[in-house]
């Protein structure tokens, strides 16, 4: 496989899953950007792994989880709260406040736990699989899964009452 | 279920993500130029390897061309060598290939004096007790991963403190440097068709049960690595493996003359290629091809091997520390340029030659 095969077929779901890590398309995009020049520039110990789409998530979530001191962080902090021009989310209003607060929770999440609920609840992927990418026990992860829906129940406990 | 919202609202956020083509194409714009900075680094690192191991000096640097500011007469980092046209180049040889976090096991200052008549390579012991800057006092080794970051390593800032605790110890300008990983040994090696070194006692290796006989014998650039590595069983330990490492890099200095790599466009260019990519150097040197391509040669290219004077730490002391008397004459007349007079009066502490 080539880098270019790769990035044809790989490019948009990753770029999907990093709209859902950080929960903003401009972060995203150069959260996917930085990742894949480095993709570009390693290509050949990428594709020597025995699943580089994994390798590259991998590289990705790293990315996203350690990079405290990066620049793109920097730039996140200046740019404040993420767009909310979303389609479809007017008619209910009631019902639409509350999917919006899900979001907004995700978003005070340590961002290993917020990772964990993205590869499990959107990406599907087996437990096992999520230890892999984080790097991980597979005790960890759901762990960390089951403490981070108890403090999103937290938060509607709060809404509701 | 909070599960399904969940599910719900990550499927209703789709949407928010961009298109990817001005995305690939940023992509590919960036890998582009950071492969080429990062290529311009490896040719450049190869040719300071090669003038520092080789020990190829470099006259025509041309000191009056803007001259040194008067300020870095203070250790000054300055870009062009002294007035008196001494060279130092600093070779750290760390303990891995550099993923992880390495100590910098060998240090080795290559001095070319500036009258060109032949390299000297000053070794300090890893265990010697410095001042590390920002870090108190610690072993020589340990300024490198202090630098360098323990998780994910940057081999230039562990590179950066290393030469810093070095110029405050020695009192020399360090012009330029080159950090050697294993890999890189090993690809130095094999790219000159092995190293002669000549043994003054034998070697057993802890690491693969290799054995290396006192007296002559080639290396390749697996042996070479496996050799350098080795301090146990060795009557003073790390000190011997630092003489061997004089001994190897001199016999590296030999190997590459006798195979005419400088004088022989088509050799070094295979040479830059071959090793280029495992080779990291300080990055603040701009013409090092420059320099290369003035070939200039030493009167001499046979090394002179000298370790830094060192006392075994006495009592409660915890580090090795320098000779009190022998250390200070050693480092005046390296900082004077007058090895050639120290060497003649001090014959037992220089590697014999051969």
């Amino acid at each position: 496989m080539t880098y270019e095969e790769f990035a044809d077929t790989r490019l948009a779901p990753l770029l999907r899953y990093a709209v859902m890590l950080t929960g903003d398309p401009h972060q995203a995009q150069d959260l996917v950007q930085e990742t894949m020049v480095r993709v570009q520039l390693n290509w050949r110990r990428v594709v020597r792994a025995d699943s580089p789409e994994r390798y590259v998530r991998r590289m990705l979530t790293n990315q996203y989880v350690d990079w405290k001191r990066g620049s793109w962080m920097r730039r996140v902090l200046l740019r404040g709260e993420p767009d909310e021009s979303l389609p479809a989310s007017v008619d209910h209003a009631q019902s639409a406040v509350d999917r919006d607060q899900i979001w907004s929770w995700l978003s005070r999440l340590p961002r290993r736990q917020r990772a964990t609920l993205v590869l499990r609840y959107y990406e599907d992927l087996p437990d096992a699989e999520i230890a892999d990418i984080l790097g991980c026990a597979v005790g960890t992860v759901r762990s960390s899964i089951s403490r981070a829906l108890a403090t999103l129940r937290a938060e509607y406990v709060e809404v509701r009452s | 279920m909070i599960e399904d919202d969940l599910r719900a609202a990550f499927a209703r956020h789709e949407p928010l993500t961009p298109p990817t083509g001005p995305l690939r194409a940023a992509i590919d714009r960036l890998a582009i130029g950071r492969r080429r900075r990062r290529r311009r680094w490896q040719a450049g690192g190869t040719a300071l390897a090669l003038l520092g191991v080789l020990g190829l000096g470099v006259p025509l640097l041309t000191p009056e061309r803007a001259g040194p500011p008067p300020t870095a007469e203070l250790l000054g980092e300055s870009a062009r060598p002294a007035p008196s046209g001494a060279l130092n180049i600093l070779l750290l040889g760390i303990d891995g290939d550099g993923r992880t976090a390495a100590r910098a096991d060998a240090v080795l200052l290559v001095h070319i004096p500036a009258d060109r008549s032949r390299p000297y390579l000053v070794s300090l012991p890893r265990d010697l007790g410095v001042p590390i800057p920002g870090q108190g006092t610690d072993k020589l080794n340990a300024a490198f991963p202090f630098g360098a970051g323990f998780t994910r390593p940057e081999l230039t800032k562990g590179y950066e403190l290393t030469r810093r605790t070095v110029a405050e110890l020695t009192g020399v300008r360090v012009d330029a440097g080159v950090v050697l990983t294993y890999r890189a040994v090993r690809s130095l090696t094999d790219a000159v068709g092995g190293v002669p070194v000549c043994l003054p006692e034998r070697v057993r290796s802890v690491h693969t049960k290799r054995v290396f006989p006192a007296g002559c014998q080639r290396l390749d650039g697996a042996a070479s690595v496996d050799l350098l590595r080795q301090r146990y069983g060795l009557p003073e330990g790390s000190q011997d493996r630092d003489r061997n490492a004089r001994l190897f890099a001199a016999g590296l200095v030999r190997q590459s003359t006798d195979q005419g790599v400088l004088t022989d466009p088509v050799r070094l260019a295979k040479l830059l290629t071959t090793v280029g990519p495992d080779l990291v150097v300080s990055p603040d040197r701009g013409t090092l091809l420059d320099l290369l391509r003035l070939a200039p040669t030493l009167r001499s290219v046979e090394p002179v091997g000298i370790g830094l004077p060192v006392a075994w730490p006495t009592g409660k002391e915890r580090y090795l520390r320098t000779d009190p008397k022998l250390a200070p004459e050693f480092l005046t007349a390296l900082r004077d340029d007058r090895l050639g007079d120290w060497t003649a009066r001090h014959p037992k502490l220089v590697d014999e030659a051969r």
